[in-house]
């Protein structure tokens, strides 16, 4: 029941109020019955199975009203959570009991779709441990095992399981999932960049610590302010929202782009965020292998399906480029902007324009109007209302990346300029543990690309003009010291530094955990046993492996079952060399015989040698019960000493 | 063929000791059901934990099927013994069983089958076998006495015949056993059954008078026991007292000799009726006091008494004419 408790415990988390409470009062209602003698609903007490029944009857009720029907991730697990705690105060029998543990098991597993990480793989052991142990219990009819003999019993059984678990981790042919459909909601909840832009929304994953992807790069690593992470571009907007360009069509096409400069391959670890979106390394040379990927014109890569696990890919990007140089229709949309909106921005920009022969011109203007003029940077802008741009860039003053990029790009539509803002990361931290590169969901960032002719589109960062901190240093200069520190530790700068280290080396763990545990899927699977010498890792070699493996576990187990070495002390020992020497002689002791009686056999064979057997018996009886009198080298030499010459 | 494969199991048998058997209970069939679906789920939500939950719990059966193999697999049937009983009286088994292996086995049962023949067939499981005990502990080079109560079935030698032990711990999910052949017989005597009276008009001719005489009545001193003295008569109050072993001697009423004969119950119809009413009289006697002896057609046994002698007598109806 603890073992029910503790599995269900994680899902009280992500599950409506009165699931937890039900399950609380139905745990509560058998602990009750068996410590007071509570009454359980059975046949004969009907008012109880009354009771019982309206409690299901209401949990069924709420159930639909919570989820709308009971099919689906989250009305499931909490049907089964339910039902399941229904079932503790119902447990009558053996078979209950076994049925109740089994679905335990489920609602350990179920857990698993909401998270993955080390601590609920450490709540599973030990809700396996605890179910063990009440299932031996329950074995153990007259309690003859206590309840640390029990947990004992149950953990020793798991240690031995653990081998044989790594085996069939390995070598068990992975395959790839979906057997079936997904419920709709089974990827819900993920969050990350969005393929819209509301300016304060960035802002909010600003405050996430959640990790968006980690790097790692196969040389060098290029410099913080190059490490630009290419995602959704956006391109119309109405004035609040900014939108990608929706036409499939365009977007399907490849880029005409060329790549130049440093070359930079590495593999970046996506976390799912259930969107088709990747983000490479600003700019990627071709799409990856896997996912299956595609460009789009306006250079992001695509997934063809939802990234909704963790996803290993394989990327190779250059420093420079140059994107779409030619002419075509689709810059138009590069133009657009709603009618009768920012009047005032329209009228600095176009003031700009009259004045500027070229648009690198224009473009080095509105820098120097954010440099110049009382522009901040700050993670808590003030809420703007009305028409935005205008607020921002005449009033208040006071804004994130995306306020600079959309206000810029705004400027740029408005002198002439085809602009639009790409979104992504920006940045990321290097753990020192494993050399990873870190990106967070705090490092998200919204720069401008601006189109000019025969360059192409060409990557401008206003926020560069306000806070160069942000772009060379990364976030974390200009997040408040001690940010996401637990409060305690916030006081000192050392308590600080120690709370980073055991942060690093903690996600160091965690990605380890994710690279090698989590992510381990077909291709992985490929790849490791390549590496332990499978040349050819089809399923009947790992079948094949798989088998030896098991008859090589069993056996270990077996024989930490049954060998149990025999603890001889050195007078047995002597005793026994003795007997061995008799035994060549002819003279076999039998099982049972004691010393003196073996002497008085041996003396009818030997009787010239009688002194000596008795002298040795003597010997090792004084040594082996009790009298200290004598010494062992005695015993050593008088054996040494012997031998069995037949007489004549 | 069924023959010959009863011969070569045996044959084995001998080359390679005990067998045990284990197979997945009914909860062993429906827990593989449920790893198979947590399985199902985890490939389908391609969920690493998932995957790892599974093949934890598929190794925990794994492991549990050698703890049930151990659980069993070293515990030594040693002996069994029992003392004769009569006929439609339980037989009171004592079995002495031993735990060789280093480590504490637990929940053994035990089931016997009255069948001499042991079976090759493994998956014979209860047919046949019943009269349950459970070994709850026994901890590792321990050895245990059952008591265990066996119904006697006819008169004459009966063996213990097959002995099973079988186990489901530690989690219930497979059933191991093993079986024992035990070739302990114990006696069955006769059951006392009848309805004639003792024939003690008939044959006490020559009763002796004599006050000397030992009797059953009235208590007349103590004397030091001498082997083949019956157990009621030992004085245990003076024995007590003085650590020294007497018995108490009886004079009064002596019964005289009584010679129990087949002609004497020739009347009754049935051949096991007679055996039946020659063994009431034999009890009768004996709780009377009265020295008896048995004239049977093949066996004659002389006047007599005391547990030894009755037992003598008993063995003889037992063993009559049996072949």
């Amino acid at each position: 029941m603890a073992g029910l408790s503790l599995g269900a415990l994680p899902h009280f988390i992500y599950q409506p109020i009165w699931v937890a409470i039900i399950f609380i009062a139905m745990i509560f209602w058998r602990i009750m019955a068996i410590r007071h003698f509570w009454p359980l609903p059975t046949k004969q007490i009907s008012s109880f199975k009354l009771i019982h029944l309206a409690i299901a009857g209401i949990a069924f009720v709420l159930l639909f009203i919570s989820y709308g029907n009971l099919i689906g991730r989250d009305a499931g697990v909490a049907l089964l959570t339910v039902m399941l705690s229904l079932k503790v105060v119902e447990i009558r029998n053996h078979r209950d009991y076994y049925i109740s543990c089994f679905l335990g098991y489920f609602l350990v597993v179920t857990n698993f779709f909401y998270s993955q990480n080390i601590p609920t793989a450490l709540l599973m052991f030990i809700v396996v441990i605890i179910m063990t142990a009440s299932l031996i219990s329950l074995n153990d009819s007259k309690k003859s095992l206590s309840n640390k003999g029990l947990i004992k019993l149950a953990s020793s059984m798991l240690l031995q399981a653990i081998p044989l678990m790594l085996l069939l981790f390995v070598l068990f042919p992975r395959i790839a999932g979906p057997l079936w459909g997904l419920p709709q909601d089974a990827h819900s909840g993920k969050s990350g960049i969005d393929d819209s832009m509301t300016l304060g929304k960035i802002s909010q994953l600003i405050l996430s610590d959640e990790i968006a992807f980690r790097v790692r790069f196969k040389d060098q690593i290029p410099a913080q302010s190059q490490l630009y992470w290419r995602g959704p571009v956006l391109w119309q907007t109405d004035g609040i929202t900014w939108t990608e360009l929706n036409k499939r069509h365009v977007m399907s096409h490849r880029p005409d782009f060329t790549t130049s400069g440093n070359e930079y391959a590495y593999t970046i670890t996506l976390e799912p965020h259930n969107k088709r979106w990747l983000f490479a390394l600003d700019f990627p040379s071709e799409p990856p292998l896997t996912p299956a990927s595609h460009y789009t014109y306006d250079g992001q890569l695509r997934s063809i399906k939802p990234i909704n696990q963790r996803q290993q890919i394989r990327l190779r990007s250059y420093s420079q480029f140059s994107l779409n140089p030619k002419q075509d229709d689709v810059i138009n949309n590069a133009l657009q902007l709603p009618d009768k909106l920012h009047p005032r921005t329209r009228q600095l920009a176009q003031t700009w324009q009259q004045q500027s022969s070229q648009p690198t011109e224009l473009i080095n203007k509105a820098l120097a109007y954010f440099n110049q003029n009382d522009f901040y940077y700050t993670l808590t802008p003030p809420v703007l209302t009305g028409d935005t741009i205008d607020r921002f860039l005449f009033e208040s003053r006071r804004g994130f990346c995306e306020h600079y990029a959309a206000s810029f790009t705004v400027l740029m539509r408005a002198a002439g300029v085809p602009a639009r803002i790409v979104t992504g990361y920006l940045g990321g931290e290097i753990n020192p543990v494993d050399g990873f590169l870190v990106v967070r969901q705090r490092d998200a960032h919204a720069w401008v690309e601006v189109w000019l002719e025969d360059q192409g589109w060409i990557r401008i960062d206003p926020t560069s003009a306000v806070s160069p901190q942000r772009i060379d240093q990364g976030i974390s200069t200009i997040m408040p010291e001690g940010f996401n520190t637990p409060l305690l530790m916030a006081s000192s700068r050392q308590l600080i530094d120690l709370w980073h280290t055991i942060r690093t080396n903690w996600d160091a763990l965690d990605n380890a955990w994710n690279q090698w545990i989590l992510a381990y899927g077909p291709e992985l699977q490929k790849e490791v046993l390549q590496k332990l010498g499978m040349t050819k890792p089809d399923w009947q070699t790992m079948a094949l492996w798989l088998a030896m493996g098991f008859v090589l576990v069993s056996l270990l187990i077996s024989f930490y079952l049954f060998y149990h070495r025999p603890r001889y002390d050195p007078v047995s020992q002597l005793y026994s060399t003795f007997c061995k020497k008799a035994a060549r002689a002819g003279c076999v002791r039998p099982k049972q015989q004691g010393p003196l009686d073996f002497a008085r056999a041996l003396k009818q064979g030997y009787p010239h040698l009688s002194q000596q057997i008795d002298h040795i018996t003597e010997l090792y009886i004084n040594l082996h019960f009790g009298k200290q009198t004598v010494s062992m080298s005695d015993l050593r030499f008088a054996i040494k000493q012997f031998k069995f010459t037949p007489s004549n | 063929m069924t023959q010959y494969l009863s011969q070569l199991y045996q044959r084995l048998n001998a080359v390679r000791g005990r067998r045990v058997f284990i197979i997945p209970t009914r909860f062993g069939f429906i827990y593989a059901g449920f790893l198979i679906l947590i399985l199902l789920g985890a490939i389908n939500y391609s969920n690493s934990l998932g995957h790892v939950l599974c093949f934890l719990l598929v190794s925990m059966g794994w492991v549990a099927m050698h703890h049930s193999y151990r659980n069993v697999a070293k515990i030594e049937f040693i002996n069994a013994y029992a003392n004769p009983v009569f006929a439609g009286q339980a037989i009171k088994f004592n079995l002495l069983f031993e735990n060789r292996c280093h480590r504490t086995s637990y929940q053994i049962e035990l089931t016997s089958k009255q069948s001499k023949s042991r079976s090759w067939n493994p998956f014979e499981r209860l047919g046949g076998f019943a009269h349950n005990y459970t070994i709850t502990q026994l901890k590792a080079g321990d050895t245990i006495t059952v008591h265990y109560p066996v119904p006697s079935l006819r008169r004459g030698y009966q063996s213990l015949g097959q002995i099973r032990i079988a186990s489901q711990f530690p989690l219930g999910l497979y059933h191991t056993w093993s079986y024992f052949t035990s070739d302990t017989k114990v006696l069955v005597y006769p059951q006392p059954l009848g309805a004639l009276a003792l024939p003690l008009s008939k044959d006490s001719g020559d009763q002796i008078t004599d006050p000397t005489q030992k009797g059953n009545d009235d208590f007349s001193g103590l004397n030091t026991y001498r082997a083949g003295d019956p157990l009621r008569a030992i004085a245990w109050k003076a024995l007590a007292r003085d650590d020294v072993f007497r018995i108490k001697q009886f004079t009064g009423y002596q019964g005289g000799q009584l010679m129990l004969s087949w002609d004497a119950v020739a009347q009754v119809a049935d051949h096991e009726a007679r055996l039946s009413q020659l063994c009431k009289w034999i009890l009768q006697a004996d709780e009377a006091g009265i020295d008896y002896g048995l004239n049977l057609p093949n066996r004659f046994i002389n006047y007599g008494y005391g547990d030894v002698h009755r037992h003598h007598c008993l063995t003889a109806l037992a063993l009559f004419d049996n072949e």
